[in-house]
């Protein structure tokens, strides 16, 4: 009886002590992973004299709001963002109807040769995104939308991404909503409309998020596409300051925190389905 | 699939509907599809036929049609290119050291949010955070920390030792500082598939495994190893494919220096077409780049293998 005892206890004091292992690591790497940004916030607000003090300040002696004043009244900043909203924006949205509208046509609809389209569609995940940049340039430049917003959200539109998304997901819809819509007369685009977007909501919401983010963040096909300062999206234009002005880290801190800080937002109230549009990715499964 | 096997009264009426003879629903089917590849056709599978015939080019970025057909020539000129292969050298270098390390602290990070942690929530917000980060703010960031003078890293150490090393500055600490800052910038992205993954396996497996008497390392291995094979797969080829086309980290810290230990195959693919307007060579980078790409895809395929 007391040995039982005594080996349950140390049998808990073993569990837990691993726990606290487990638990100090995880939240090390968390902190760790925090401190740049950290860093980076606090530095954004410190006078200038603070900066180039070896000795770093991770409370701002004194705060002042400089680097961000510049930033909006001196830069071309508010045009990158409303460039890169436009972009990101517009790229998602066309994603999502023209995506889902072949999606459904190559799930719901029967025609010849459909497997050969999903076929071609699938073989073209093994193209490296960047080593089609230099035709790609090319052709957009024949089509004369360099410097153009449409320049940008065309090739993005053409990822197959979400077409292999909705694809799995759409598949996965029972027939059996369809034909009693069917029955009731519903056309082929009601069917589209009223049953199949309203049942996939959840997925498109997380691809809308991903390709938002996605675009937002794009660097090397803008910075190809983009010449023209202003027509700039936002990472074009942080690494344009940047390297314009490499002695002032606290207007490079202060841009990178304005120009994270949509992104942020829609993180903190989007996280799940941001998340779970990565994961589905990797899983396979939209459950 | 679609509405092939239903024989309902009302599909085969509408099975049988034709517009000039064609029947209508795949003049639908082809109609629904059609935005999609229209776009798909002309910014992804034709710049990808023609890359390969402007590798075969000595082509011409003003006047396209008076470009010289040389055959492999780009491709004879790329293999004898000492430039190429530092770059090829500094792009596997880069790869070695992002990988394996992006991949198994995922993992690591996922089997311990598995387990039995509080604030689960808050640690998956934070690990996944600096994926929806830009590159552009990613480099800046870590300007910061990497930079000798001021930087963070190096006045800390500055207490340990008397001279820290300059991080983007060192032909030996360049490129692993790179490789660093990815890895901070993207292991959330696996860290969520894999914990995804984790908790996808069924609790029975493991009871079965305890009762068998299996020490913790045995079910790892036997139980949660083998159960997310496929997502293992899918997370180390898309690292590959992702972190062989390293561009921006060398682009705006390092412009590929010190003395080019940290340049890369996409950066000099995006010298030689988009500075020396050597489109056909760039094209032809790109092709190779494919190749490799590809290769190591069924390399992956072969050594982890499916579950299917």
């Amino acid at each position: 009886m007391t040995d039982a005892t005594t080996e349950q206890t140390s049998r808990f004091d073993d569990v837990s002590l691993r726990s606290l292992g487990t638990h100090a690591v995880l939240y090390g790497v968390a902190l760790l992973m925090a401190i740049p940004y950290l860093y980076t916030i606090s530095r954004s607000f410190q006078p200038r004299r603070y900066l180039t003090d070896p000795q770093p300040y991770w409370i701002p002696p004194e705060i002042t709001f400089d680097h961000y004043q510049y930033l909006l009244t001196e830069s071309l900043f508010v045009q990158w963002t409303i460039n890169t909203f436009v972009i990101a924006g517009g790229a998602t949205i066309i994603i999502l109807v023209i995506d889902s509208m072949i999606a459904f046509s190559l799930t719901r609809l029967d025609w010849p040769g459909q497997s050969i389209v999903m076929g071609v569609i699938l073989a073209s995940f093994m193209v490296p995104y960047y080593m089609n940049i230099v035709p790609l340039y090319t052709v957009v430049s024949d089509l004369g939308l360099v410097n153009s917003y449409w320049g940008v959200i065309l090739p993005a539109v053409a990822s197959p991404l979400g077409v292999f998304l909705l694809y799995q997901f759409f598949r996965d819809i029972p027939d059996e909503y369809e034909e009693a819509a069917r029955l009731d007369g519903f056309s082929t685009f009601q069917i589209y409309y009223r049953i199949i977007l309203p049942l996939a909501r959840p997925i498109l919401a997380s691809l809308a998020l991903f390709m938002f983010v996605y675009n937002w963040n794009a660097f090397l096909w803008p910075l190809i596409v983009l010449s023209d300062e202003s027509a700039y999206t936002l990472p074009i234009g942080l690494v344009n300051l940047y390297q314009g002005n490499i002695t002032t880290p606290g207007l490079h801190m202060a841009v990178t925190v304005l120009a994270s800080l949509p992104l942020f937002v829609v993180y903190l109230f989007f996280q799940g389905e941001i998340v779970r549009a990565v994961q589905i990715q990797g899983t396979g499964t939209t459950g | 699939m679609g509405l092939r096997n239903r024989f309902t009264t009302g599909e085969n009426e509408r099975a049988q509907q034709t517009v000039f003879g064609v029947r209508k629903e795949t003049v639908e089917g082809i109609a629904w599809s059609l935005p999609y590849l229209a776009v798909f056709s002309v910014f992804l599978v034709w710049p990808a036929l023609k890359g390969f015939y402007m590798s075969l080019h000595n082509w011409d970025p003003f006047v396209p049609s008076e470009s010289e057909f040389i055959g492999l020539e780009n491709y004879i000129e790329l293999f004898n290119d000492p430039v190429f292969w530092d770059a090829m050298k500094g792009t596997i270098y880069f790869v070695a050291l992002s990988v394996p390390l992006l991949v198994l602290l995922g993992l690591g990070l996922a089997l311990g949010v598995n387990k039995n942690v509080k604030g689960k929530t808050v640690l998956r917000a934070i690990y996944f955070s600096p994926y929806i980060l830009t590159v552009a703010v990613v480099t800046l960031i870590w300007s910061e920390v990497y930079s000798e003078g001021y930087g963070l890293i190096n006045y800390y150490l500055g207490f340990v030792m008397s001279d820290p090393p300059g991080w983007l500055t060192s032909t030996n600490l360049a490129m692993p500082a790179l490789a660093f800052m990815t890895v901070w910038w993207l292991v959330g992205f696996n860290f969520v598939i894999f914990l995804a993954a984790r908790q996808g396996v069924p609790e029975r497996l493991y009871e079965a495994a305890r009762l068998d008497g299996a020490s913790t390392w045995r079910a790892f291995k036997d139980v949660t190893l083998p159960q997310m094979r496929n997502s293992i797969l899918f997370v180390v080829i898309i690292q590959f494919i992702l972190q062989f086309q390293v561009f921006a980290q060398p682009f705006v810290l390092t412009s590929g220096g010190p003395r080019g230990s940290t340049d890369t195959l996409v950066y000099y693919l995006y010298r030689s077409a988009f500075s020396q307007h050597q489109y056909g060579y760039g094209a032809a980078i790109g092709y190779v780049l494919v190749m490799i790409l590809v290769v190591i895809a069924l390399i992956n395929f072969k050594v982890i293998g499916t579950n299917d």
